[in-house]
């Protein structure tokens, strides 16, 4: 049962010019399923639209045309209160940690605020201290502020973030791309574990295949905005059926270990 | 909201692990981190708000006390301490009085230009994108029009005097506000913890009040000081044209302008208004400096500036 | 060409760098890796002549014969720029958006020589065909935003190696590319070292990229060279327990029929976090994190050197039987 699926949608950002044919929009033709409980890898190069597209998918962002639907629903639909349930349950990781939490917020209010926005309550510390635990991290994080925790640790924070509310799907845009290797390492294992345990859906954008072969079972590839192929990640990347996933494929494996 | 696409890879600096520990919590160590800028303008603006509010209760001579035997005196003559001016008046009763106006002037217009004008900055930064351009150039007439101009205009329906010039002043430094803090909010409204909020439902007049106000507090502070140099300057100009205070109700700006035509006969009166004003506006930018430095929770780490 | 002995540098007290020993020779291609924090950077920076003012560092860096370290500013400046050239990591920040690109690649041909304008613009169009980028005629004019960012690198490495140096100091050069566009650089530089018999030192944090462009390999950890060698040995039979960590931490590429094993893999992490300048423990800088330390490391580990170059400082080597 997908849920949330995509149908011929485009879309392009507020004051893009566009031209003939597909000229200026940012994502177009875009069909795609994601099932509960799998993890989907979308992988692409720079302006692909892939960090775009889990924008849309969300709500984020608005398409101008096809459909976008969460649960069923058309992502239009949710109005009103139903619009928080629709964030709480479809939440994001951000690439960079140290950009993605307000310098000015301590961790235990960065913390608190989804609980907050989209179910106004104000969590004490004991159950923000659950969430920490949940992804390796102490009391000790509650009083201190982002410039004071290293990368890692904040995108432990960014996520205990995005799963103190719940969400039926976290999208994670490029979640370990400026993390060292071996903190990288952690982060994943982190995210393979907590998707297990909780039986999330993970939509991962990266351009690391690497790391998309080690976590996705499903992947979409794009480019220009496109979707070029998609399927299960062991048959498209073993049997790629378009030329460019293939010229992706050496490119990667030539300066991969 | 990304206005722009989102570039896929960033050339960020690979994160490292290293952890910080945590600032001392003992109280005697923060107050040792308060940088000294904040003591030395506090002090200083402490004092000329003392001098001011003391001139209500006491000054070494009466208001407007003429003493046509001893017009300009110089310093150091007994019973006056600073000298008199043109009408014998004690030059201290003078730098008293002027205190409540000056810096009532100062600033009221300052705060209430700054409240206005950032709100509308704000405002502006979080509208559509298509109404952004054409409102800020709203703003950049606003900045263009002739601040004496309007002065005049206000002077001539509700007549000279500290109303005229704290308006005229709020008038003239509402667009200088507004313009400033227009570009800054929008970096800020660009940054990813802003799009987090969004994505976590927040909605935008949260977020410009919570996070961009906050993230553009230490901009705000700055221009908050020089706004306030330039309200006591612009006093002292609308003072000498007639616009501002009228005799015989004292202000540092009209005692400064009046000094003006002295310079021949006494040219040692010129000194003390304008070290007034300088030692307020320096206080002020101290004080302004050292609120910075210390609202900063990266800067209160290591105290220094 | 490059050897570098005893380098020590040191900031507000703190030996922050100290590498006993490093060949770079000429022709050949060096790679230094390590994670933030490791000193990889501040190493090229040293070698480069570029420390800031609090840094000071001791040892020699010989250049072709010359110490480096002992070359005051001004003399360096011939050097540098002449016969070191650099490539650093985010093209679009290294570029002046102001200046067009013709202008930018010759400003070290203007400086380091005395070629007529019409020969140095023949130079820039040279050098600009050399580094595989199309129509230069048409590329002098343009602005570094109307470039793709392969494109820009492209434009720096011509700028780099305008003087024709005799080592390329480059620093992270394709960390902010694609991946396809990686491959493409990265296989420039590769060409290019070889035609023009230049030595190459990269610094990168991705050991899969190193292995790619470099012959051998310097693994880098709080400032001292764990393991060194030819970058197939290190990479196969690594010896040095944080080598060994970093290999195993990588997500590397599944080959064709590995994809099953691959999958939902938990990756091997290293326990604790790189320690802050001065907070590295004496004796072995990597103990506190290593799951084979004992008592042992407190003293620092002799090196050991196996054929070919291979040389590691650890007390509980990966690999011995």
């Amino acid at each position: 049962m997908a849920i949330a699926d995509v149908d011929d949608m485009y879309f392009h950002y507020p004051r893009a010019s566009l031209g003939a044919g597909d000229e200026g929009w940012t994502l177009c033709d875009i069909s795609l399923a994601v099932h509960a409980g799998t993890t989907l890898g979308i992988v692409g190069e720079s302006g692909s639209g892939k960090s775009t597209l889990i924008r849309v998918m969300c709500g984020l962002l608005h398409h101008q045309r096809g459909t976008v639907r969460f649960d069923g629903r058309d992502v239009g639909d949710f109005r009103g209160e139903d619009s928080k349930e629709l964030r709480r349950k479809n939440q994001i990781v951000f690439q960079n940690p140290r950009r993605s939490l307000d310098p000015r917020m301590t961790i235990r209010r960065s913390l608190s605020e989804p609980m907050r926005a989209l179910q106004g309550r104000r969590p004490d510390d004991d159950e923000l201290i659950v969430s920490l635990e949940k992804v390796g991290l102490g009391r000790e994080v509650l009083p201190r502020f982002p410039h004071q925790l290293s990368g890692g640790q904040l995108q432990r924070v960014g996520i205990a973030r995005s799963l103190s509310v719940d969400p039926t799907i976290l999208y994670a845009d490029e979640p370990v791309s400026s993390l060292d290797v071996s903190v990288q390492a952690q982060v994943l294992n982190l995210l393979m574990d907590l998707r297990d345990e909780l039986g999330l859906t993970l939509v991962m954008v990266s351009h690391d295949l690497g790391v998309v072969s080690r976590m996705c079972e499903e992947i979409i590839v794009m480019r220009n905005g496109r979707i070029v192929e998609a399927g299960r990640t062991d048959v498209v990347l073993t049997r790629p059926e378009s030329s460019y996933t293939a010229a992706l494929l050496v490119a990667a494996r030539a300066a991969s270990l | 909201m990304p206005d722009t696409p989102i570039p896929t890879i960033t050339a960020d600096t690979i994160d490292d692990d290293t952890a910080i520990p945590a600032p001392p919590a003992s109280v005697w160590r923060r107050i040792a981190r308060v940088p000294i800028t904040l003591y030395l303008g506090g002090a200083l603006v402490s004092s000329f708000v003392f001098v001011a509010l003391l001139s209500f209760v006491w000054t070494p001579y009466p208001p407007n006390h003429l003493n046509m035997s001893n017009r300009l005196e110089p310093p150091g003559t007994p019973g006056f301490l600073l000298g008199t001016d043109r009408a014998g008046r004690d030059v201290i009763t003078e730098l008293m009085l002027g205190a409540r106006n000056s810096l009532y002037v100062s600033v009221v217009s300052t705060v209430v230009a700054m409240i206005i004008g950032t709100s509308i900055g704000l405002a502006i930064a979080g509208s559509n994108r298509y109404f952004q351009g054409p409102l800020t150039r709203l703003v950049d007439t606003g900045l263009a029009l002739p601040g004496i101009l309007t002065a005049l205009v206000l002077a001539a329906k509700l007549g000279p005097g500290n109303t005229t010039a704290t308006l005229a002043i709020i008038a003239w430094q509402i667009p200088v506000a507004a313009r400033v803090t227009i570009g800054p909010a929008r970096q800020v409204l660009a940054l990813d913890f802003v799009e987090a909020a969004y994505g976590y439902g927040r909605r935008r007049s949260y977020i410009l009040v919570r996070h961009v106000l906050r993230n553009i507090s230490p901009l705000l502070i700055v221009l908050g000081s020089v706004m306030f140099a330039a309200a006591i300057l612009i006093e002292a100009a609308l003072a000498f044209l007639g616009v501002g205070v009228q005799p015989p109700t004292s202000s540092w700006g009209r005692f400064l302008s009046e000094t003006q035509s002295l310079l021949e006969a006494a040219p040692f009166l010129m000194f003390f208004p304008g070290l007034a004003i300088v030692f307020t506006v320096l206080g002020f930018n101290l004080l302004g400096d050292g609120l910075r430095t210390v609202l900063d929770p990266q800067q209160a780490r290591t105290g220094s500036s | 060409m490059l050897e570098i002995r005893d380098l020590r540098v040191h900031i507000d007290g703190h030996e922050i760098i100290h590498i006993d020993e490093l060949d770079l020779p000429a022709g050949t291609r060096l790679g230094l890796v390590g994670e933030s924090g490791s000193g990889k950077t501040m190493t090229a920076t040293a070698i480069a002549g570029l420390l800031p003012n609090e840094a000071k560092a001791s040892g020699t860096v010989r250049f072709d014969g010359q110490d480096l370290l002992e070359l005051n500013d001004a003399e360096f400046s011939k050097i540098r720029g002449k016969r070191i050239g650099f490539v650093f990591q985010d093209p679009a920040r290294a570029l002046n958006p102001m200046m067009r690109i013709g202008r930018q690649v010759s400003e070290s041909i203007r400086l380091h020589t005395n070629l007529k304008r019409r020969a140095v613009n023949d130079k820039v169009l040279e050098l600009l065909d050399q580094v595989q980028l199309p129509d230069p005629a048409a590329l002098v004019r343009r602005y570094p935003h109307q470039l793709s960012g392969g494109q820009q690198q492209r434009v720096l490495i011509a700028a780099a190696i305008a003087t024709d140096p005799e080592l390329l100091i480059a620093d992270e050069p394709t960390t902010a590319l694609d991946v396809t566009v990686q491959e493409e650089i990265l296989q420039l530089l590769i060409s290019l070292s070889e035609q023009r018999n230049m030595s190459v030192l990269f610094v990168s944090h991705d050991l899969g990229v190193i292995r790619f462009v470099c012959d051998r390999v310097a693994v880098i950890y709080g400032g001292h060279v764990v393991e060194t060698g030819c970058v197939e040995h290190v990479v196969s039979d690594p010896r040095h327990r944080y080598t060994a960590a970093l290999l195993a931490a990588n997500p590397g590429m599944p080959k064709d029929d590995d994809f099953a094993s691959f999958m939902g893999q938990r990756l091997h992490t290293i326990p604790g976090h790189v320690p802050a300048v001065g907070k590295f423990p004496g004796g072995c800088r990597f103990r506190n994190r290593c799951e084979h330390a004992s008592a042992s490391c407190a003293e620092a580990p002799m090196p050991v050197t196996l054929g070919d170059g291979h040389r590691y400082s650890c007390w509980h080597p990966d690999g011995e039987s």
